[in-house]
């Protein structure tokens, strides 16, 4: 395993976390009980929505979200080409198609809804808006045009849990018609594989927990409490199942989520700090929108992709790990959704952008360590 | 009775946990690594060598393993998957995700729920593209002629032994008999860690498949990216994500260890859950006892010999505290499915169904727990 001197991502484990699961472990109940509804409760009373519902991956969620939306098969979904592909995937499942959109701007790299308009026809269904990197996305805009159009919304919160869309302080997820999120283990609330889909609307909230555990009318904790043992299979299910050690681990990780938040958010004000007067570098985003982020990831831009390059080859040679994000449409299985414009704005942040490291563990020494080292290499 | 009505409930299953299982999770989460890492690569290794296979691919689900497993042999739209109907829906279900139809095969007889390779010839159709076996209880099916008769047809052999981890077939582990095996670690399994599955198989382009849609057809993980190996990736099919995350696979490679150990436990138990149910009226006992030994003993199953008494045996030993469940309601006759598959009619499926009762077993099982179960379940069928 490679030493980086800083890591892209590092995780904060403290022992009241793993004493949560080895508890859950100990009381020999591993599946769909007791710890997966509180984790259910809480969340939903974190987010602000009525009904939150675990399951086994945000991949999972942003699937059940457009099932329980009632995406279909012929139907369109309009995704962003800047994000993670199961944001297309998942219409795919369904046998409807992803209709890529473009991005507002490589400076405003979320959904851009003046895009998702000219890309309406008659068979579009639903709009996924992405925050991406933990940043809100237009939702207001998105469910005013997905109004007057009778298209569902689904919010992609994967990255951005905690996140909020306006100065009232609404958190994603509460907007769109369903929300998506992820617990991955490189996102802000972690538990190794998980997700939730949340909803205002108690039958569709009642359709995705039915359709994450196969469509069965009752679950092994209800025969377990001495329910009777007959079940019967309504739909067709799926095993989305989030299982009870995870619950735990988020339930505990939950406590602390808005200082992960508010820590992650530090970070990234003392990297706009001190990298605003770096010559070579723009800041996306603005210091508003920062406040309002829960900091998933903290991309900067470069001039250009062979820039961008340069300058991460030497930054890992310096010990110093990031990433990037590639656009739907540069993979080899979506290079044929690309819509005749070329999506320029998805492409051009993509080419350019590149994520340093962050994460709730970090201290300014190490932004500082990161800064020095994106100083020099700009020099 | 009213010494019955106070006593302490026998559950279906009871899993216990060693001490250092827990330490294994716990040493992960300390490690701060928690998705497709060193340990899940160390848990398909052991898997695989355990088995006899050339691959192990740790995944989220024996649903999702069954999926993959289906997608490896071909099926697509408009293709037909032979499966029993006295299984658990997934087995049919994962065909429905393909965009093809499944199949429902006849079990044997009561006393052999397996899937009946004759009733499995006359299924198959042009269209067919795979045969899945299911290791009842953990019991074999017939693998070995099944295989033939695919070998035969040009089409593929999918085992769900979501049941019978480390059980055989003359010999040779279960799920190594066809293209690719299915494997379960559902909380109630005999190897259990929550949720979380596992393919194995000795085709490399299966594994290859396997690996890819698991993760997204992404060309490369967190895990290489974190490790230097690679810059970035591309997407090259429509995968899932089905991926087992890193403190599952510390339990299970922490479990793994002893399950020979509790796998003969469970034979004990089973050997002797046997000879008590012989001297018990009304009641089929499923599989020979010979059979035992090379069972993985998941459950105990048994079939009422008269039927329309399920429901009220089962109510009787509810009363006394003794959980039971039915393994399983026939997929054809659920709702799901008599919309999309009308006028399916499996008799030896149906009567099992209406007449099988699953009684509490786990390795730590006492034998007096053993004798109160068979003592009440004798005067819950007495008339």
């Amino acid at each position: 395993m490679s030493e980086w001197r800083v890591p892209l991502t590092d995780i904060a484990m403290p022992e009241q976390d793993v004493r949560a699961v080895l508890d859950c472990l100990e009381s020999g109940w591993l599946t769909m009980g007791p710890r997966t509804q509180a984790f259910e409760l809480a969340l939903a009373g974190y987010v602000g929505t009525p009904h939150a519902v675990t399951v086994s991956s945000g991949t999972a969620a942003l699937h059940l979200a457009l099932l329980a939306a009632g995406i279909g098969a012929g139907d369109e979904v309009i995704v962003p080409s800047f994000t993670f592909v199961a944001s297309a995937a998942t219409a795919r499942y369904l046998g409807a198609e992803p209709v890529l959109c473009d991005v507002r701007s490589p400076l405003d790299f979320n959904i851009d809804p003046d895009d998702v308009a000219r890309r309406i026809t008659p068979r579009t269904r639903a709009v996924v808006a992405v925050h991406f990197c933990g940043y809100a996305a237009d939702v207001a805009d998105l469910r005013a045009l997905c109004d007057e159009h009778e298209l569902v919304l689904i919010e992609d919160c994967a990255q951005a849990i905690g996140a909020r869309i306006d100065d009232a302080g609404r958190h994603v997820g509460t907007v769109g018609d369903l929300g998506a999120f992820s617990f991955f283990s490189k996102k802000q609330l972690c538990v190794g594989e998980g997700g939730m889909v949340t909803s205002a609307d108690e039958q569709r909230a009642a359709r995705v927990r039915l359709l994450r555990s196969h469509a069965l009318t009752s679950s092994t904790w209800d025969r377990h409490l001495g329910h009777d043992p007959a079940y019967d299979v309504i739909d067709v299910g799926f095993n989305y199942r989030l299982d009870e050690p995870r619950a735990a681990l988020g339930l505990s990780r939950l406590q602390r989520l808005d200082d992960d938040i508010t820590a992650r958010r530090a970070i990234a004000r003392a990297y706009r700090e001190r990298l605003a007067t770096v010559p070579g570098i723009e800041l996306p985003f603005s210091d508003e929108a920062v406040e309002r982020s829960s900091h998933f990831a903290f991309p900067v831009l470069l001039a250009d992709r062979a820039t961008r390059d340069r300058f991460r080859a030497e930054l890992k040679d310096s010990g110093i790990q990031t990433t990037w994000y590639p656009a739907l449409h540069s993979f080899t299985e979506y290079r044929q959704l690309t819509p005749p414009d070329g999506l320029p704005q998805a492409t051009e942040v993509a080419d350019r952008h590149c994520a340093l490291p962050l994460s709730s563990t970090m201290d300014e020494a190490a932004v500082e360590t990161v800064v020095e080292v994106v100083r020099t290499v700009l020099a | 009775m009213a010494t019955v009505d106070i006593s302490p409930q026998l559950p279906l299953f009871d899993l216990r946990l060693a001490p250092q299982d827990l330490e294994a999770v716990a040493e992960t989460l300390r490690s701060g690594w928690l998705t497709l890492g060193p340990r899940t690569a160390e848990l398909e290794r052991a898997f695989a060598e355990h088995l006899g296979a050339r691959h192990a691919i740790a995944l989220s689900s024996c649903t999702a393993a069954l999926h993959l497993a289906y997608l490896a042999a071909g099926v697509g739209p408009g293709d037909e998957v032979i499966v029993p109907a006295f299984t658990f829906v997934a087995t049919a279900a994962a065909a429905l995700y393909c965009g093809a139809t499944p199949v429902f095969a006849e079990i044997s007889s009561r006393a052999r729920p397996s899937i009946d390779p004759a009733d499995v010839e006359r299924r198959i159709t042009p269209r067919t593209k795979a045969v899945c076996a299911v290791h009842y209880a953990g019991y074999a099916a017939p693998v070995d002629r099944l295989r033939e008769l695919c070998d035969a047809h040009g089409i593929a052999l999918i085992e769900d032994v979501a049941h019978a981890p480390s059980a055989t077939l003359a010999g040779r582990k279960l799920g190594t008999w066809g293209l690719a095996g299915a494997f379960s670690f559902f909380s109630n399994k005999v190897l259990s860690v929550g949720e979380g599955g596992l393919l194995c198989t000795d085709s490399d382009e299966v594994a290859e498949l396997s690996r890819s849609r698991r993760s997204h057809a992404m060309t490369s993980g967190t895990w290489d990216r974190h490790v230097g190996r690679t810059d970035t990736y591309d997407v090259v099919g429509l995968g899932y994500n089905y991926r087992l995350d890193e403190p599952r696979a510390a339990l299970l490679l922490s479990r793994l260890q002893r399950l020979e150990a509790e796998i003969a436990r469970r034979r004990e138990l089973t050997v002797r859950y046997r000879e008590l149910l012989a001297h018990v009226d009304g009641i089929i006992v499923p599989f020979d006892d010979d059979e035992v030994e090379s069972s993985s003993c998941y459950v105990i199953a048994i079939m009422l010999e008269q039927d329309g008494r399920q429901s009220e045996v089962s109510s009787r030993l509810r009363e006394r505290g003794i959980q039971t469940s039915i393994f399983y309601p026939a997929i054809h006759r659920f709702s799901a499915y008599r919309e999309r598959f009308p006028d399916i009619s499996l008799p030896v499926t149906e009567l099992a169904s209406r007449t099988e009762l699953t009684l509490p077993f786990y390795p730590h099982m006492t034998h007096e727990d053993q004798d109160r179960v068979v003592t009440a379940l004798a005067e819950a069928i007495a008339p």
